[in-house]
């Protein structure tokens, strides 16, 4: 049945998928969950946290900042995103076993990028989508629940005649 | 000195995230056939009830939360995420979700204030 067939390709991609990070945490996908007669639905998530180093809470001390210091660039985040998407995208073509590479590799290429302009105190979440274009459509979207004072976040769509990608990065504070 | 110690552990809860993100796409989408014209609505809703259902959990966490919502046309997607942040009290859950005519994927990224 194609639907077991995609499901365990999906676990394997996702135990693939954990080796790229620094530290590679094992990532789950749990079984079919509630299979109703036309849907059905497979949760994934990242391993436990807090269980891999036990510790005990560590209780920060107060900063007294009211804002963060520096605040996030989203300008040039923006073209942070536009050059890695155009320079690693410009000539393929939509192909699965690339393609699959590529989502991982340009997500950890512009966390780097993004890291390496030190913005303190912000965590850094980038989401990368990259899709074969075949007359099918779709959409994508996203809300946050944040500080709009300091929490921002920057996003770029590349196309070209086979593929499109999306890049989003997110910059939250922490307090 | 205030020394305000909270009494349950606050990390992020997979299980009850990923409960409430499908609750979500139920009813938001539950039954029904791909409409380009409603699909706007759609990934709308989706996302807004489980921010709202979220934010019902109470704890000190800001959330990030993601909807792609594709037509079954035999094309293929790839979606791959990298995070800088402290993997002790932050997580992520993904749900994917599919019938005859879509899929629906929803992300949810939680981060410790």
């Amino acid at each position: 049945m194609s639907d077991i067939a995609k499901d365990k390709a999906a676990r394997l991609l996702k135990k693939r998928g954990s080796v790229s990070s620094l530290s590679s945490h094992e990532v789950r996908a749990k079984e079919i969950l509630g299979k109703n007669k036309d849907s059905m639905s497979t949760v994934s998530y990242v391993d436990e946290p807090g269980h891999d180093i036990p510790r005990l809470a560590v209780q920060l001390e107060n900063t007294y900042q009211l804002g963060p210091a520096k605040r996030f660039p989203v300008v040039t985040v923006n073209n942070i995103l536009k050059d890695v998407l155009t320079n690693y995208l410009q000539e393929e073509k939509y192909e699965a076993e690339l393609c699959r590479q590529m989502t991982k590799t340009i997500s950890e290429v512009i966390k780097a990028r993004v890291k390496d302009l030190m913005i303190p105190r912000y965590k850094i979440i980038v989401i990368v989508h990259i899709g074969q274009l075949n007359e099918q459509s779709m959409r994508i979207g996203s809300r946050c629940i944040w500080d709009p004072a300091s929490d921002t976040f920057s996003s770029y769509a590349f196309k070209n005649t086979s593929l499109f990608a999306l890049a989003n990065v997110y910059a939250v504070y922490f307090e | 000195m205030d020394e305000f110690q909270s009494g349950e552990e606050t990390s992020f809860v997979v299980e009850e995230v990923s409960n409430i993100m499908k609750e979500a796409i139920e009813s938001a989408i539950g039954g029904n056939a791909y409409q380009h014209s409603k699909v706007n609505q759609w990934t709308t809703s989706v996302v807004e009830q489980t921010l709202s259902q979220l934010t019902k959990l109470g704890k000190p966490f800001k959330y990030i939360v993601t909807c792609v919502i594709m037509q079954k046309n035999g094309a293929g997607l790839h979606t791959a995420s990298s995070c800088f942040w402290d993997n002790t009290s932050d997580g992520n859950c993904t749900v994917r979700w599919e019938n005859k005519t879509m899929y629906c994927i929803v992300s949810a990224f939680g981060l410790a204030i």
